[in-house]
């Protein structure tokens, strides 16, 4: 296996753009990616786009609009978890050595579509169909957080306020606007006990990241992102989960990053990971082991994953407040990494940030703990 | 007169005393499915028998939607029901002059109609708190 680079990083503005295509929003985040690569379109060799909504040959769509056509090309759905499948797709082919550079993209549109405000989960699902959505399932853990764990409206309510003081820090943030608990907490009922605030909201945007060799790397830039660890995983049947609020796929897969990576929650200096729902970052860092499970909401209160503190946690804004379009996520927390470690994250960065983990999430489905999970860990 | 169809077929039975659902049971290793599985998740034994499953559980979690679901309009409750077979059951809840909701209330299955699509009624189940 070989040690893959991340040469080069974009994503677009993410916010609400009805009248944008899909292909506009992934030609920015492409050309920009190809453009802080410095490397030419046409040594890009394989790519990878994903897409959920009205999704269709999108690779072969915005590349050529890029100037990249006649290589491999594929086009991945995992819902959330769309875009990490991407960076995971191109990172294998040159980890396994079958190529030497490629770009992995995430693309999403929704205002333009009736998917707008829905958060359902996929078609045809005996349990969307009887109601439950996104925002209910989020809620439903909630409500176990709040049974088992201590977890408190007012801790739940500081996962946005964080989140949303650090999208101000970010040119790209859809909402770059300071919340009081109070502001969280009264905001618009959505799913008791979650509150509009404590949603992400509907994002359109894009992503990319351009992925090579360390040969290749080396022609470019004396010192390379790395990715170190890769791991995807889709969740077990939902009846060996006996706690709703403890995920055993989404640890299970942080383990296997660590392991590829050869090391632990305790090196991680910066996180960006799945908070489309405020109560749920708090189970996340469980996941991710930066705490014992249980002990997230110690972890939150500690000040410990604000900007400043011993591991800070979606420094973007994350979800909540940069956006989630939703297949663009997965590859924009990676590419949003490779920032940190290189010391260009602007406002929001982490001081000597030299090891960074990438995490998203994705779909939900009938009998299954979860969709999908993928993470990366990077370092300089 | 509107068609009554069932949500999905083998889902649930109705019966005098308020029906029963649906699910199966392995017969090698004896793991309980809701719904059916088509070969044991646990063991991987093809053969599976029907069971109906208790009409009481505990409910898990709950939570009350202000937006709209797929079938629903707000406010509508929703939530996990944990039934002795050691299966959770998602379901809608009926709200009635029990609640507000409890984790750990007991509820009862109710077979009901859920919504209408053009002339026929979609049956389904909730359940209520006891």
């Amino acid at each position: 296996m070989r040690e893959v680079a991340v040469l080069g990083v974009g994503q677009s503005q993410f916010g609400k753009f009805p009248q944008k295509s899909a292909e506009a929003l992934g030609i920015e985040a492409a050309a920009a990616a190809v453009k802080d690569a410095g490397i030419r379109p046409k040594d890009l060799q394989v790519a990878y786009t994903s897409r959920l909504i009205n999704a269709g040959m999108d690779s072969q769509k915005i590349l050529k609009e890029v100037g990249i056509t006649y290589i491999e090309m594929v086009n991945v759905e995992n819902a959330c978890a769309g875009g990490s499948t991407s960076v995971r797709g191109v990172w294998k082919d040159i980890a396994f050595g079958l190529y030497d550079a490629g770009i992995a993209i995430g693309v999403e549109s929704i205002t333009g579509s009736p998917f707008a405000g829905a958060l359902l989960a996929a078609s045809e699902d005996l349990e969307a169909e009887l109601g439950l959505t996104m925002p209910a399932l989020f809620a439903m853990i909630a409500r176990r957080q709040m049974a088992e764990c201590g977890a408190t409206l007012e801790d739940f309510a500081h996962v946005s306020v964080k989140n949303h003081h650090h999208g101000c820090l970010n040119p790209m943030a859809q909402y770059k606007k300071e919340f009081t608990i109070e502001e969280v907490l009264n905001s618009r009922m959505i799913c008791d006990p979650i509150t509009l605030l404590q949603c992400c909201p509907n994002t359109d945007g894009a992503a990319a990241v351009v992925l090579c060799s360390m040969d290749v790397a080396r022609k470019y830039t004396t010192k390379p992102v790395k990715i170190i660890g890769s791991a995807l995983k889709s969740g077990h049947y939902k009846y060996c989960q006996k706690d709703l609020w403890i995920s055993p796929f989404g640890a299970e897969t942080a383990n296997i990053a660590y392991e590829m990576a050869g090391v632990g929650p305790e090196d991680i200096d910066v996180v960006e990971l799945h908070d489309a729902f405020a109560p749920e970052e708090i189970l996340r860092y469980e996941d991710l082991g930066l705490c014992k499970r249980g002990e997230g909401v110690e972890l939150l209160r500690s000040g410990a994953t604000e900007l400043g503190g011993r591991v800070p946690v979606n420094p973007s804004g994350g979800l909540l407040s940069l956006g989630h379009p939703l297949s663009a996520s997965g590859v924009r927390v990676v590419a949003e990494i490779a920032l940190q470690l290189r010391g260009q994250a602007g406002k929001r960065q982490v001081e000597g940030a030299k090891l960074g983990l990438a995490h998203m999430l994705g779909g939900v489905v009938t009998g299954l703990e979860g969709g999908a999970c993928g993470i990366h860990i990077l370092s300089r | 007169m509107a068609e009554k169809v069932p949500l999905k077929e083998g889902l649930f039975k109705e019966s005098q005393d308020g029906g029963t659902l649906l699910g199966n049971r392995c017969t090698s290793c004896g793991k309980i499915f809701f719904p059916k599985a088509q070969i044991c998740f646990e063991c991987g034994h093809e053969e599976l028998a029907e069971v109906q499953l208790s009409r009481r559980g505990i409910l898990y979690s709950y939570t009350i939607g202000h937006m709209p679901s797929r079938h629903f309009m707000p406010p509508y409750a929703v939530g996990y029901v944990d039934l002795p077979e050691e299966v959770r059951v998602f379901a809608p809840l009926v709200t009635t002059e029990l609640t507000p909701f409890a984790v750990g209330m007991k509820m009862d299955l109710v077979i009901e109609k859920l919504w209408e699509e053009g002339d026929k009624e979609i049956i389904g189940y909730r359940f209520k708190p006891v």
